[in-house]
């Protein structure tokens, strides 16, 4: 199983999305978002990159999710939707599921996979360490670069979280 | 709005596009879109009803959406060719999801319904910075991406804007409206001739963002946004009536008008192509375009239309600045005999 480990981590991941997108109430969004933060977290780990996983988590889930629940249960209603509460939303989140059972099926019955890129099956998932990643961990090098080679993506990410903020207090405050 | 805010605000939607244009690389690209589109919610919304909330509602999930089909054409793109650089998309699927999204993004036949609707919802300003500056970032890319589409999709969603533009704008009186179907037809006839030589692409925006803003000036000027107010000009502006009309036959594409510049070109570029049935029906479809220009050039300036004799004075609101008018009035209808000069938009 730890072979296959990020397949299984996958499906989680993509069953939690169906989850969020079959829109119940954004308490209950919130709940799979935290899920398929964690999950993103690993899938990341088994990569190698154990420093952006657990920026997801302090972040993501520590930063931001704290404060959407927060303004969520600030503005929630008296009954919020659960997925089984309405017809709607549980035939939505059942398709979701259906259509992801049936994709897993294929992939793990087949030999080829050819949807829009082929990949050999599950086989292709499996993470190889190459091990020749010298001494220093690529990831980190990677979050070194963004601040050396990519500085001008971290100032247009910058301005537009900056912009972003105007933008929402300039559509919220009304008249 | 604050006005430091509402600058930086305009600033960004700038900086945005600006980034789209110049960019090499696929993600920053995408990035620019983004902040071209989060930035130009509050300035759909400038006056706070729900017509337009609901247009900025409809603008901002059109064109997410079509940043979502980009990023996937953009991922498509890596998956198969292993970089991010700004070249022809070499994977056919990836080809075809990109030109769908820039699509959405234009305001193309079949991704056209948002247009009208936005564009009425808003006001005539919001309305002028719609049609002309978003177009420049997804033309850009376009351009940037033309070795690469597929012609038979491309040329089918030109020539059903051209005939959607044409035909949608029949039944219209409001002033907003017929200007979203002017806008979807032009844009038919820009990407019709994109993957045949793209600087007439290029001439054609010039032309259309000339014209497109000369119109929404003189709509800004009289403050009118329906047909039979901008009616009541010759009581109010009697010189504006003239420049309604030529700059309506303009972009009806009459000849010697500067609006017959690129109808011309592009028509000599297709049939150099050996496509004769594809310029015949462009030309004959833009003739329903030129009807309601027409309706709208008789109702203004041609004839003193009627109304009840209360209605026929127009409140005298304090004059509106309207930026370089008298510029582009004789930019909009004088330029064609400096077609030659589309040589230096290669």
């Amino acid at each position: 199983m730890m072979t296959y480990i990020v397949f299984i981590l996958s499906v989680i991941f993509v069953v939690s999305f169906v989850g969020f997108s079959s829109k119940p109430s954004p308490i209950y969004g919130g709940l799979v978002l935290i899920v398929s933060g964690g999950v993103g977290c690993g899938i990341i780990m088994n990569f190698g990159g154990s420093f952006l996983g657990l920026m997801v988590f302090l972040i993501y889930l520590g930063g931001m999710l704290v404060v959407f629940g927060y303004t969520t249960a600030m503005a929630t209603e008296q009954y919020p939707e659960v997925w089984v509460s309405n017809t709607t939303v549980m035939g939505v989140f059942l398709l979701g599921l259906l259509m992801e059972v049936m994709l897993v099926l294929y992939v793990l019955k087949g030999e080829e996979v050819g949807v829009v890129f082929k990949f050999s099956g599950v086989g292709d998932w499996a993470i190889y360490d190459t091990g020749d990643s010298g001494v220093f961990s690529e990831e980190i090098m990677g979050v070194a670069a963004l601040y050396s080679y990519g500085a001008w993506v971290v100032i247009v990410t910058g301005w537009s979280l900056l912009v972003g903020v105007l933008v929402i207090l300039e559509v919220t405050r009304g008249d | 709005m604050n006005p430091l805010i509402f600058t930086t605000i305009l600033m960004t939607v700038l900086l945005g596009t600006m980034i789209v244009m110049m960019s090499s690389h696929w993600l920053m690209i995408w990035i620019g879109f983004e902040m071209n589109l989060l930035a130009i919610i509050p300035i759909l919304m400038k006056k706070y009803n729900p017509r337009t909330m609901e247009a900025s509602t409809k603008y901002f999930l059109t064109q997410a959406t079509a940043s979502m089909l980009l990023m996937m054409a953009i991922i498509i793109n890596l998956m198969h060719s292993g970089q991010w650089t700004i070249t022809k998309v070499f994977n056919p699927t990836a080809s075809i999801i990109m030109t769908s999204a820039l699509a959405m993004k234009l305001g193309l036949t079949p991704f056209h319904f948002w247009v009208p609707e936005v564009t009425q919802g808003i006001s005539l300003t919001s309305g002028l910075i719609l049609l002309t500056w978003q177009k420049l970032a997804p033309m850009s890319i376009l351009y940037q991406i033309s070795p690469s589409i597929n012609l038979n999709i491309l040329l089918t969603m030109a020539v059903l804007s051209i005939l959607v533009g044409g035909w949608g704008g029949l039944n219209q009186t409001q002033l907003r409206k017929i200007m979203a179907y002017s806008s979807i037809a032009h844009m038919g006839w820009m990407t019709a001739v994109l993957v045949y030589n793209p600087t007439l692409t290029m001439l054609n925006m010039l032309i259309y963002i000339m014209m497109t803003l000369t119109m929404f000036m003189l709509f800004i000027h009289s403050s009118s946004t329906t047909m039979l107010s901008l009616s009541h000009t010759w009581n109010k502006t009697p010189l504006t009536t003239t420049l309604i009309l030529i700059t309506l036959l303009s972009m009806g594409g009459l000849p010697p008008l500067s609006g017959f510049m690129p109808k011309w070109m592009i028509i000599q570029e297709l049939t150099k192509n050996s496509s004769i049935i594809l310029p015949t029906l462009m030309a004959i479809m833009a003739l329903l375009n030129l009807y309601f220009y027409m309706r709208l050039t008789y109702s203004t300036s041609l004839t003193m239309f009627p109304s009840t004799n209360n209605m026929k004075m127009k409140w005298q609101f304090e004059t509106k600045r309207i930026t370089l008018l008298p510029p582009l009035i004789v930019m909009s209808s004088l330029l064609l005999p400096l077609t030659p000069m589309l040589s230096i938009l290669d």
